[in-house]
Order: structure tokens, then sequence, then C-alpha cells
């Protein structure tokens, strides 16, 4: 997959949680245009081992000079987001995909409501360029913890005026989602990021209400868990390759040297799909894009989040 | 017609059904769809709001018996131009949660489609049933005119008069089969020209 070299060009803690970077191209030149609500995965090398994890684009979509992204330190995470908060600073060097957009704007929507859950705020920001640019009609509903981590609320408010709701879960503002998406004029398309019962709950009323499924947009990517460790036959490199605690199944497969499809390592693109050939064991699925058939099926896995708790795995690599 | 060979633009039709999390049903019909409609009622009586248009013709009228099903949601109308006026105003006052349903001839069900369709309700956010008739609506690509109800391989053009071969293409945004200038290399002479949409 081809990379772009960048450098970063400012850091500013957001939130005591979030961190905001902004990338310019080490060679200065601009960056690719984008639509609203792409990602790129962010590849840096944490103590020898290369960690790829995938960031929402949040600055203008028209903006080529620089790109911006937003960190959540996760707590438990393995690695990649620790380390972009205590090791990245201005002027280090990464290395970054070029976007992609698995989370766009419905072209024909009459009216777009856009639910946010703290960080899942990010994919929005570049969006509501978008809206505003295009005069089209929207609302902005956005959840968080407590007012010091509702990052961007006073940027946000410049941008989107009275469109804006906010509610900080400590001052027990709650979002209503029955009362929101019932009286919704026809041609309405909901987005929702953030965590993954927000996505649920939103998903799951919108569907009650009748809403039809092309119009409940949702993006959620999942992390990589750590698992127990285990082992995999690549047959078409013809080579074996240990799959560690805490690293995917595809960090390994490139660790090892081969060459694998990815595009938002996080379970929902279907990019990575790969077919199994020989399996001794249970594969445990934790994708968003297979369906349910084909998992227990055993054919196929999602190398980017799935492992498996097997002797023998052959994967058609 | 070739076999085995599936033209993916072709629409599929399939049997109304009512939507289970619907909030409101808004069934709109024509002629023979109007048992469509009696059968769709025979399913279920939902407890939402209804609203049924239904457009009797000489072919079929079911008014009489829908009026008796459909007590207080059915409005009969007359004319296809007065259906499309009554579902543009009975659309504004709806929201996201209704479901729409439409039985009919092609060009029926695509006209209604082609309204629904400026209220941002999609192809996949309503149900068709295909009933009494194979008629097909044609776009000519010479003159840009949509002649309906058309049951042969070849066609006069209403806005051109040009003869055109019924293709198996389907534009849903147009909401026609494409038609094609037959003689174009040698004026006036036509294959034979059957029914085959009848
Ligand atoms: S890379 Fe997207 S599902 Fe694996």
């Amino acid at each position: 997959m081809s990379m772009i070299d960048i450098k970063v060009a400012a850091v500013e803690q957001v939130t005591p949680l979030v961190k905001h970077f902004t990338f310019v191209k080490q060679d200065g030149s601009p960056f690719p245009a984008f639509s609203g609500g792409s990602h790129v995965v962010v590849s840096m090398n944490v103590a020898g081992r290369v960690h790829r994890n995938p960031y929402s684009l949040m600055g203008s979509p028209v903006d080529t000079g620089s790109y911006h992204i937003s960190v959540r330190k996760q707590e438990q995470s393995r690695g990649g987001s620790v380390f972009m908060h205590e090791s990245v600073e201005v002027g280090t060097s990464l290395q970054i995909t070029y976007p992609v957009n698995l989370f766009s704007l419905a072209k024909k929507a009459h009216k777009h409501i856009l639910i946010a859950g703290g960080i899942g705020i990010t994919p929005f920001m570049s969006q509501l360029v978008d809206l505003n640019r295009l005069n089209s009609s929207f609302e902005l509903h956005y959840a968080f913890r407590s007012p010091e981590h509702g990052a961007f609320a006073t940027q946000l408010k410049t941008i989107c005026n009275d469109k804006l709701h906010c509610y900080a879960d400590s001052k027990g503002e709650r979002l209503d989602l029955t009362a929101l998406l019932s009286k919704q004029p026809l041609g309405t398309h909901v987005y929702v990021c953030g965590p993954n019962p927000m996505v649920v709950a939103v998903i799951e009323t919108a569907r009650n209400l009748g809403w039809p499924e092309n119009h409940i947009h949702s993006e959620q990517f999942l992390s990589p868990g750590i698992g127990e460790p285990f082992k995999i036959q690549l047959a078409k490199s013809n080579i074996e390759v240990h799959v560690p605690a805490e690293m995917s199944m595809l960090e390994a497969i490139e660790a090892a040297g081969v060459e694998a499809d990815y595009l938002c390592r996080g379970g929902v693109c279907g990019r990575c799909e790969v077919n199994v050939l020989e399996s001794d064991g249970a594969l445990l699925h934790h994708d968003h894009f297979l369906t349910d058939a084909e998992k227990a099926s055993g054919k196929k896995i999602m190398p980017c989040v799935s492992r498996a708790r097997c002797d023998r795995l052959v994967l058609d690599l | 017609m070739e076999r085995g060979y599936w033209i993916r633009s072709k629409p599929v039709y399939t049997s109304l059904l009512w939507h289970e999390k619907a909030t409101s049903h808004l069934v709109v019909a024509q002629s023979q769809g109007g048992m469509a409609v009696l059968k769709l009622f025979q399913l279920m009586h939902p407890k939402q709001a209804i609203t049924v248009l239904y457009m009797p013709h000489a072919e079929a009228d079911y008014s009489k018996t829908l009026i008796k099903v459909v007590p207080d949601g059915l409005q009969l109308l007359e004319t296809e131009q007065e259906v499309l006026a009554k579902l543009d105003s009975v659309l504004h006052g709806m929201c996201m949660g209704m479901r729409l349903y439409i039985a009919g001839s092609e060009d029926f069900m695509w006209s209604v489609a082609k309204v629904a369709n400026k209220f941002g309700i999609e192809d996949a956010g309503m149900m068709k049933e295909l009933t009494g008739t194979l008629a097909r609506p044609i776009y000519c690509v010479h003159c840009k005119a949509t002649t309906h109800g058309v049951t042969t391989n070849i066609g006069e053009c209403s806005g051109c008069g040009r003869m055109l071969f019924v293709r198996d293409h389907f534009s849903r945004k147009l909401g026609a089969y494409m038609g094609l200038m037959i003689d174009a290399e040698s004026p006036g002479e036509l294959p034979d020209i059957e029914e085959i949409y009848p």
C-alpha cells in the first residue's frame, strides 16, 4: 500500500484525554483533497513494532495544505494511542495512507441528522464543512461525559450555530433518540459515530421507527483485541506466522513481510477478507463485516480484528 | 431474448407486504393493483395510520370492495394526474417511518416513484407489485420523450414519431426502458411488430 510521508506541524491538548495533531507533507507539497467522513491509517513504529491505527480526518476537505486528526488516549490500548499521546511531538515523522471514505454523506438526502458520542465527533468535523458548503439541512447532536470532555464544542458552535445540540452526561442531559427520530421529514438520513452502546441504540431506534436500512449510517472501527497467541500457515507464501497475544493477525502477517490488503483495520470495510483453507479449531470472528452464515461456515476470516483458537489454521495468502 | 441472461438494470417486483416497523403506511394503486391492495389487507389490517390512493380503470375496478375494507384511509381518484397531485400533497405532511407501497402497471408505478423520489424516498424505501399488464414506458434516446404503455417489441415514439426498438435496459432515474430507432440504417424497413408485453 502506498503511503504518504508526513511530519507533525502542531499538537494541541484539546481535552484531558484528546490530542489534536496537524500533519504536513514531508516534501511540503499539498495533500490530496478528500470527502467528509474519510479516514487515514497512521503507521507508527512503537519500540520496533509497526502499529497502524485508523483516524478520521477532521479538517476541511478543501484544505490540502494540512491534515488534521484527533486521538483519544485509550487506557487499555495496545499502545498506538498512548504512543501518539506520549511520543509524538512537533517535528515527528510518520507515514499515513491515502484517505479512504467508508462513512460518506448520502448525496440524495434531504436532511442529515449527525449523532456523535465523545471522540466519535471527528468524522463529522469534515462532513460539517461539506454540509455548510452545500447549504444542506442538518442537525448535529453531540453527547459527551462532561463539559471538559466536550472536545471542539466551542469550535462547533461557530460552525453550526443553532444546529448544534450538546448533551453533557455529568449535567444529566440526555439525548432522547425516540423523540428525535420519530418526527423527521421524509428523506432524512441519520449518521452515528461513538461508543458501541450508542451506535447500537441509534441503529435499533431508527429501525424500530420504520427507517429504511439505507437511511441509517454508522461508523465504528473496532480495535483489534488482545487474545491468546496462536499460529497460522500462509499457503501461498509457504510460511508459518506466530500471532502474539497483543498483535492482530493482520499485523503479524505484515510483520512477517507478507503484503495484505486493508482499508479500515477495524473490521468494517471487508477489504482484508481472506479464505480459510484449513482449520482444526474455532475461528473467533470479531468483525462487523461477514454475515452470520459466513462466520459459521468457517471459510472466511477478517484478519484485522479476528483471531482463532486452534492448532492449525491455513490461510490463502 | 437470450436464455439465462439477466439484465441487472431490470427492476424486480415483489408481492406487497406490510413493513412490520413502519409508523404509517401509504398505499398507491391503479386498476388491477387494487387486487394487490386487497391481498395486503387480507394479511393484516395494521394499527398504524393508513392512507390508500386508488385509481380504478376500465380494465379493473376494486373500489367497492376497497371502500368496505379500508373505510377511513381510502381516497378514490380518477386520473393519474390526480393521483400524483394527491400523492404530492399527502407526502408533504409525512415523516420518516412512513412506508410506501405501490401496485399497478410499470408506467404507473414509476410515475409514483418519481414523485416519491422528490421527497427523498429512495427505490429501496418503496415496495412495488406489478399487476395487470407488462406494458412498458419507453424513453426515446433520440428526442428524450417518454412513450407510455408500449406492448410491442417495436413502438412509435410519441415525441418524434421514430420507430423505436424496445430494449431491456431500464433507467430508474427516468423510470423507463430505453428505446432506440430501429430503421436508422434503412428507413422504412421494419421487422415484424409483435405484441410481447401484453
Ligand atoms: S481491513 Fe477493513 S475489515 Fe479488515
